[in-house]
């Protein structure tokens, strides 16, 4: 069988191509690695979901290889030794079952970060090529479709919206949602009221959020979390025009005559090998994924990798850059009643600082410390650099869970791209299947570090004036493994971009990438909305050209 | 004394064998579980306000997930290395009293990195045995729950590491 279409990966950037194609009535394979759980096979079991790698792949089936700079020098490590996955939920939905659902758009000025402030010496920084009011229908269409609650709070670097209001009223906030308020009316800061991709009342066969107090990082049993399989997939199978292949590695995709012919890829079950026909081909697995694949996709009219004979592919990596702090209350600051109320949430933003003395700034989302028993007592057995067991770690431990909560603060700023960040394979590390893995050079530009201390400051003065004790943030140059982006920029000039304004290959018209892979530069803010409204963006576009013929 | 026998003996009966899957059995190698039981009990010791390793059923939980597929052999490999270096290092370590005990992992894990790296990663298996879901051996009759007065997440897990029931 010949399918229309064809999608590697099922994540956010696979499902809104798919959603809108089926929706059509064209017939589409998606091609997951992993497995199809749904809301029944969910649960918060911590061991599961966040201590083994029961929903990524076993790191000794495949890893990926790291450099970083030490001592001036490019060190290459593999995740089999630092046991630190770069993989991010190879389930049917990807890692947006994990989410935590904190939803921004990005803003005007992410599409034009060149022409409004200028080069940065190092950083490989251009305008997109396309604007922010090309996007906006589908931002809106993201709010509408995936479902996003919340409610649009007034501030000076807001984006226009076509709409009002979110189409889902706020979910339920904690209490110490209004001592956030109180402590940025003192400091005249703007409390952003941070919108969710959660349902605050059921939508179609989902039910809206039921408060578990275990969101993030865990799959949601209720169907309220806008993960591309809830929101997206699952409607999308009762088209009857969708066909959802689990446990499907992509190794390669097969070229002739500069079109991609198949999709080869091994069932991670019966390890046998398989091929998958389409007219088009739409990459999504995850930008460090993606670009892997697409490099080791070589031929003879593209000996350096599908669509990379202007080598840009893997190119221009993006990660998101900020970090992380703290400040812990207790009875004295807040009673403790109001303070131990559980599943609630925060929702609080700060984006008052999106730009700042004159360059690009940042978001800054607050959260409790996430609910998890194992990690927050296994936190407790150092006392400074001394392990402690027995009555004093118990002692350490009763307390922290019985009269003490951890506020967190989470920054988000560019992580510029330049030449130190990008994805490239090497024949001499490869997976259990033959196929090399994906190297990773994660450098970083130094200014991104300059930014996320600015944004620190005012995170901390929030805290101190809330009544915070032991305050303190880590603003690091490591990248978090779960926000990619970028590695097939696209752009006018084929010389300097992987991909057309359309994400389709420049070099191969019935191929397309339509995960985080395809944007130049990250904004200042978590990706997932923007890569769901570029995939039905594109989705659109690739509905066009079937329709032409 | 047959392999069951033994390891009832070293354990203890009724501790870990009940909810050890079948085909678990015969691939493990239960005597450093002796001295990891006697570590785990001097992490959490009869007697103080939380429950006691053998109480919430550390060792159990360890034999149970460390038999599963997602367990990182280089873990097991290393706390079994570790519970060997400690009977080197402190020989009457299973015959000594609690406080005996104490005072002799104190000493070990001075004694080097590796030794202090080891009974950190034993303690936090420990952690988890106290904290995750009963389903999985430990935190039994969900004793470290009741103690921190911890809510657990819900829906609870019906099967062990999602794996997913037709």
């Amino acid at each position: 069988m010949k399918y229309d279409v064809c999608i590697i990966g099922s994540g956010v950037g696979a499902s809104g191509v798919g959603h809108t194609l089926v929706n059509a009535g064209k017939k589409v394979v998606v091609l997951e690695r992993g497995g199809f759980l749904k809301e029944k096979d969910f649960s918060k079991d911590e061991i599961a979901y966040c201590k083994r790698d029961i929903v990524t792949p076993n790191l000794e089936e495949c890893y990926h290889t790291i450099e970083d700079l030490e001592d001036g020098e490019w060190v290459k490590t593999t995740t089999t030794q630092t046991e630190s996955s770069f993989f991010n939920g190879n389930i049917v939905g990807g890692s947006s079952n994990f989410m935590s659902g904190y939803f921004h758009r990005l803003k005007p000025v992410d599409f034009k970060l060149k022409s409004t402030f200028g080069e940065i010496k190092g950083a490989n920084i251009v305008d997109w090529c396309i604007t922010y009011d090309e996007l906006e229908p589908y931002f809106e269409k993201v709010e509408r479709i995936v479902g996003v609650s919340g409610q649009v709070t007034p501030y000076k670097y807001h984006e226009p919206r076509s709409t009002k209001d979110f189409p889902y009223p706020p979910l339920d906030e904690h209490p110490i949602s209004k001592i956030i308020d109180k402590a940025c009316a003192k400091l005249k800061f703007i409390p952003y009221k941070t919108p969710r991709a959660i349902l605050s009342r059921p939508k179609e066969k989902r039910n809206n959020c039921y408060y578990s107090n275990y969101c993030g990082s865990y799959p949601c049993a209720s169907g309220a979390k806008g993960s591309a399989r809830a929101s997206l997939l699952q409607p999308a199978l009762k088209t009857g025009n969708l066909t959802i292949i689990t446990h499907a590695f992509v190794k390669k995709l097969n070229e002739k005559n500069e079109k991609v012919t198949e999709a080869v890829y091994i069932d991670t079950q019966t390890k046998k090998e398989h091929q998958i026909k389409a007219t088009i081909f739409v990459v999504a697995g995850q930008a460090v994924e993606s670009s892997r694949l697409l490099l080791n996709s070589k031929s003879k009219n593209f000996p350096n990798g599908l669509a990379n004979n202007s080598n840009q592919v893997g190119k221009n990596l993006l990660f998101s850059a900020g970090g992380v702090g703290s400040g812990q209350f207790d009875a004295n600051s807040v009673p403790l009643k109001d303070l131990m109320v559980e599943g609630l949430f925060v929702n609080r933003s700060l984006c008052d600082w999106y730009e700042i003395d004159g360059m690009k700034g940042g978001v800054i989302d607050f959260l409790f410390e996430h609910a998890n028993p194992i990690s927050k007592a296994s936190k407790q057995k150092w006392d400074g650099d001394k392990l402690i067991w027995g009555e004093e770690l118990q002692n350490k431990i009763f307390k922290k869970f019985t009269t003490t909560k951890q506020l967190n603060f989470e920054i988000f700023n560019d992580w510029l791209p330049t030449d130190n960040c990008f994805v490239s394979v090497d024949e001499k590390y490869k997976d259990i299947y033959g196929v090399p893995v994906a190297n990773i050079r994660i450098g970083s530009h130094p200014h991104d570090l300059k930014i996320g201390r600015l944004l620190a400051k005012k995170a901390e003065a929030v805290m101190k004036e809330m009544g915070a004790k032991n305050i303190g943030s880590s603003i690091s140059s490591y990248p978090p493994s779960n926000l990619q982006a970028g590695g097939c920029r696209f752009g006018d000039d084929p010389k300097t971009s992987v991909l057309n304004k359309h994400c389709q290959a420049h070099e191969v018209n019935n191929l397309f990438v339509s995960d985080g892979s395809f944007m130049p530069t990250g904004g200042s803010v978590t990706y997932t909305w923007t890569i769901y409204a570029n995939s039905f963006r594109v989705g659109d576009y690739v509905l066009g050209v079937l329709n032409r013929g | 004394m047959t392999r069951r026998v033994f390891i009832l003996a070293v354990i203890g009966a009724g501790t870990a064998l009940a909810l050890l899957p079948q085909n678990a059995k015969t691939h493990i190698d239960i005597a450093p579980f002796k001295i990891i039981q006697a570590v785990q009990e001097t992490f959490f010791p009869k007697g103080l306000k939380a429950p006691s390793a053998l109480e919430f059923g550390a060792t159990n939980y360890l034999l149970n997930v460390s038999s599963h597929s997602s367990f990182l052999k280089s873990d097991l490999t290393f706390l079994f290395y570790g519970a060997d270096l400690l009977i080197n290092d402190q020989n009457d370590f299973l015959t000594m009293n609690p406080k005996e005990r104490d005072e002799a992992l104190r000493d070990f894990v001075n004694s080097s990195d590796k030794a202090e790296n080891w009974a950190s990663l034993l303690l936090f298996y420990t952690l988890e045995a106290l904290l995750s879901d009963p389903i999985y051996g430990g935190n039994r009759n969900e004793l470290g729950w009741k103690w921190l007065g911890h809510h657990t997440g819900q829906p609870q897990p019906k099967v062990k590491f999602a794996e997913v029931v037709s």
